[in-house]
């Protein structure tokens, strides 16, 4: 776990956000996975998984309760140092990866400096 | 033909601004007398609840799958008892569309009965029917009640009012615009007649639950006349100003504390109607700015010739159900709580239709919306320290529709659906614990899976079988919560007609959340001949009603059926078995961080399979005894990570391969173009 920081901010269960320094952390280990300006998922190991290795066939039938390969896939996002797994998509085959969190920065900056939020046990307070 | 524009039904979905007399009377109801009397319509709105539930008559209304509600004189909603918050903030346009045009023909009177189920004005889909009456004290417009439950027929070509061949709106049956049922207190006998004639099919369903809407609304009307009367007229009129402006100003509040930028989440659906095919049913791109939210939904996939499509308000009433069960929990269900919400729906797409689009099944749509907006609130809410809380992931939603028609027992004409699949759904993981095992329906948060025997006792089938349906929930760190199975027997009739409508045989429905695992896909099951009353008759020891036992042994024999999930009617005999299955919800967080002793008490509890504990949890404990091995998981789980770090690519590397991939071509052909599902020519509808 990491340690606790003013400049932290969490933003998912295992991702940072290091409003000074403007960078994505891993929550679990500390590693920096890159600009929070840019898609998190850059600075992640990316796997594509047969979801048959997660969701097995209970019957032998075409519908079978498994997802069929060819429609879906599991793209798994690791932390590049501890290997925590910070995301999964179902996406079919070949879809864009999604760039699901692009906070603004400046603003949040703004509302820091202005006092609109304070940053308490990693998380926004909103003051009053 | 006045249907209602875009333009028109998102304005009215806005509350009106307070007039003079509103803020005159709301500056004089004082603290203590606002309390009491906003307890009042609490009060008002759940005893007519009881009413309504009690006076329906299909399972959609046992099962309390409805809303009573009540509005200002001009039609904004100011609180509602539920039951489903669906039907929540869209039920302005339709007053509001009654004020506009039939203020002065037919006119609006003391002592009317209004009702609609169509959704170009304003409503979910023809099954969603909703009774409306204007409250008039001493000759003067007051303020409105309604009563919406869904009712399983509409007169379709397909019972179960959600056709899943239907083409075009006319395949769909009863679509009545707004319209003026009674006068004076009477439901119109002329209206009785033609509207019974759609409800052939099951009329003493159709036509209570009618009557059901009318009595409830009506109830609510009786009550808030009471108080007009003891506490004067301005004093109600200036409650529900002062009620819409709290709600407001609290729902700004939560809207400002969150951190601007965008969010965005991608969901696919695997049908149209009862053909496989997929689509991106949702891209929702939230845009959190100042005090407000936009929901675009840029990027969704084009309309299609089935009934899988929904209408832009539909869209709203679905997402109504998240914003209530987790955002705004404890406001008032009221319009002025979406005040700072605005929507963009592409023209053409799968949630902005043609007005002759079929969109009877419009929910399996509309839930994935739902779904998106909880997967993009959840990475906006994270960082905020009041509402982290309320991260969740989406609910389960894939789920056997079973449709039940024909005669009964009793030799009475039924048409309802089986819905313990409906009702006993998987709560999805929480950000500070598990979902709720079978939490209820994911339309429908309050709904209540119906008594078995009831069930058995009203419609021909003997429920052989009720248990949380091993290892349907999600994985993660914290697991979604267990989907239910029932199996069913026609029982009692030598033939019954059943279909069912559905998603989710190809596809996990929804996204998990932050490295967790979808819940399983379900497929349809049936066994025709099956021998299971001869093997209960004979006494055969050997005999399991453990639903996996029967499925991974095939323990009931005869001849079994896979299919997608969303099947046509069908004649079934009695004693042939048909499967229903509620989804598990999606998980939270990496499995590999689930305390193993939880993993244990799931095995235990039989809500997951020595295969995932193994596979999934890498979990290392004795099978016979369940005893864990502390060192061994923590190796397993070890290697796991490593395995990771080694079959990991960079965001580069990964897409080298990945962007020669796509999926093939004959399942495209509804998508729109490969991958930014833009429409991709005319939809040709007869």
């Amino acid at each position: 776990m990491s340690s606790e920081t003013p400049n932290r901010i969490r933003i998912t269960e295992y991702l940072d956000l290091d409003i000074d320094r403007e960078q994505w952390m891993c929550n679990r280990c500390n590693h920096v996975l890159g600009s929070a300006r840019e898609n998190y998922k850059k600075g992640c190991l990316l796997h594509d998984r047969d979801p048959r290795e997660v969701h097995p066939a209970l019957v032998a039938a075409t519908f079978n309760f498994s997802p069929d390969p060819s429609w879906v896939r599991i793209v798994e996002c690791y932390c590049p140092r501890c290997a925590t797994q910070i995301e999964t998509e179902y996406l079919p085959p070949g879809h864009p990866i999604t760039h699901d969190i692009e906070i603004d920065i400046d603003r949040l900056k703004e509302r820091l400096r202005k006092g609109q939020f304070i940053i308490r046990g990693q998380r926004l307070e909103a003051v009053e | 033909m006045p249907i209602p524009t875009l333009a028109e039904k998102l304005q009215w979905l806005k509350p009106a601004p307070a007039t003079a007399h509103e803020t005159e009377c709301a500056a004089k109801v004082l603290q203590g007398d606002y309390e009491i009397g906003v307890q009042i319509t609490n009060d008002i709105l759940d005893e007519a609840m009881e009413v309504f539930v009690r006076s329906s008559r299909s399972y959609f209304g046992v099962s309390g799958d409805s809303m009573v509600a009540i509005f200002t004189a001009n039609g904004d909603l100011i609180n509602a008892s539920c039951g489903t918050y669906l039907h929540a903030i869209i039920q302005p346009i339709i007053i509001k569309f009654i004020h506009k045009y039939y203020t002065e023909n037919p006119g609006i009177r003391d002592g009317d009965i209004w009702y609609t189920n169509d959704a170009l004005y304003g409503g979910i889909h023809n099954p969603d029917q909703v009774a409306l009456m204007p409250i008039f004290h001493k000759g003067k417009l007051l303020a409105w009640s309604s009563a919406a439950l869904h009712t399983t027929e509409t007169g379709a070509i397909e019972p179960g009012g959600m056709p899943v061949s239907a083409k075009s709106r006319f395949e769909e049956g009863l679509n009545l615009p707004p319209i003026k049922i009674g006068e004076n207190f009477e439901i119109r006998n002329d209206f009785l007649e033609m509207y019974s004639v759609y409800g052939m099919r099951a009329p003493a369903m159709f036509i209570s639950d009618l009557r059901a809407r009318c009595t409830t609304a009506d109830r609510v009307r009786v009550r808030l006349l009471e108080l007009a009367d003891k506490r004067g007229p301005d004093f109600v009129v200036g409650l529900l100003r002062k009620m819409s402006d709290t709600a407001e100003a609290a729902a700004r509040r939560i809207v400002r504390d969150l951190p601007d930028g965008k969010f965005r989440t991608v969901v696919f659906n695997d049908a149209i109607g009862m053909t496989p095919a997929l689509v991106r049913s949702c891209y929702l791109t939230l845009t959190k700015k100042d005090g407000g939210i936009i929901f675009d939904f840029h990027g969704t996939s084009p309309e299609n010739p089935s009934s899988y499509n929904v209408h832009p308000q539909a869209v709203v009433g679905h997402i109504a159900n998240f914003m209530y069960e987790y955002m705004f929990h404890d406001l008032p269900i009221c319009s002025s709580t979406f005040a700072m919400l605005d929507f963009v729906f592409p023209e053409g797409s799968i949630v902005y239709p043609d007005k002759m689009a079929a969109t009877s099944c419009c929910v399996y749509i509309g839930m994935q919306a739902r779904c998106a907006t909880q997967n993009s609130f959840a990475k906006m809410i994270f960082s905020n320290a009041a509402l982290w809380g309320q991260v969740a992931a989406s609910p389960g939603s894939q789920h056997t529709s079973q449709i039940c028609a024909g005669l009964s027992q009793w030799k009475l004409a039924v048409s309802d659906v089986l819905s313990f699949a409906l009702n006993t759904m998987g709560q999805g993981g929480r950000a500070a614990s598990d979902g709720m095992d079978a939490y209820g329906f994911a339309w429908c948060a309050f709904g209540r899976a119906p008594d078995s025997e009831q069930v058995e006792s009203e419609l021909p089938v003997t429920v052989t079988l009720s248990q949380h349906w091993k290892d349907s929930s999600g994985p993660g760190l914290h697991r979604g919560g267990s989907g239910g199975v029932q199996h069913w027997m026609v029982h009692k009739v030598p033939h019954l007609v059943s279909m069912c409508m559905g998603n989710g045989s190809k596809v996990p429905l929804g996204q998990p959340l932050f490295g967790g695992y979808a819940s399983s896909p379900i497929p349809g099951i049936s066994i025709r001949k099956a021998d299971l009353l001869q093997q209960m008759s004979e006494g055969n020891p050997q005999l399991t009603l453990d639903n996996r036992e029967v499925l991974g042994q095939k323990t009931i024999h005869g001849d079994w059926n896979f299919e997608f999930v969303a099947r046509t009617p069908k004649m079934y005999d009695e004693g042939d078995l048909l499967f229903g299955f509620s989804g598990g919800g999606p998980g939270y967080g990496d499995p590999l961080e689930r305390p193993p002793e939880e993993v244990l008490e799931d095995l235990r509890k039989q809500i997951i399979s020595d295969w995932t504990a193994q596979n999934i949890y890498k979990l290392a404990y004795e099978p016979e005894r369940r005893k864990l091995d502390v060192e061994k998981t923590k190796q397993l789980r070890d290697e796991e990570r490593r395995a990771r770090l080694a079959r990991g690519k960079s965001f580069e590397e990964f897409h080298k391969e990945w962007n020669k991939k796509k999926p093939p071509e004959e399942i495209l052909q509804w998508y729109g173009s490969w991958p930014d599902g833009k429409p991709l020519g005319p939809i040709v509808r007869s």
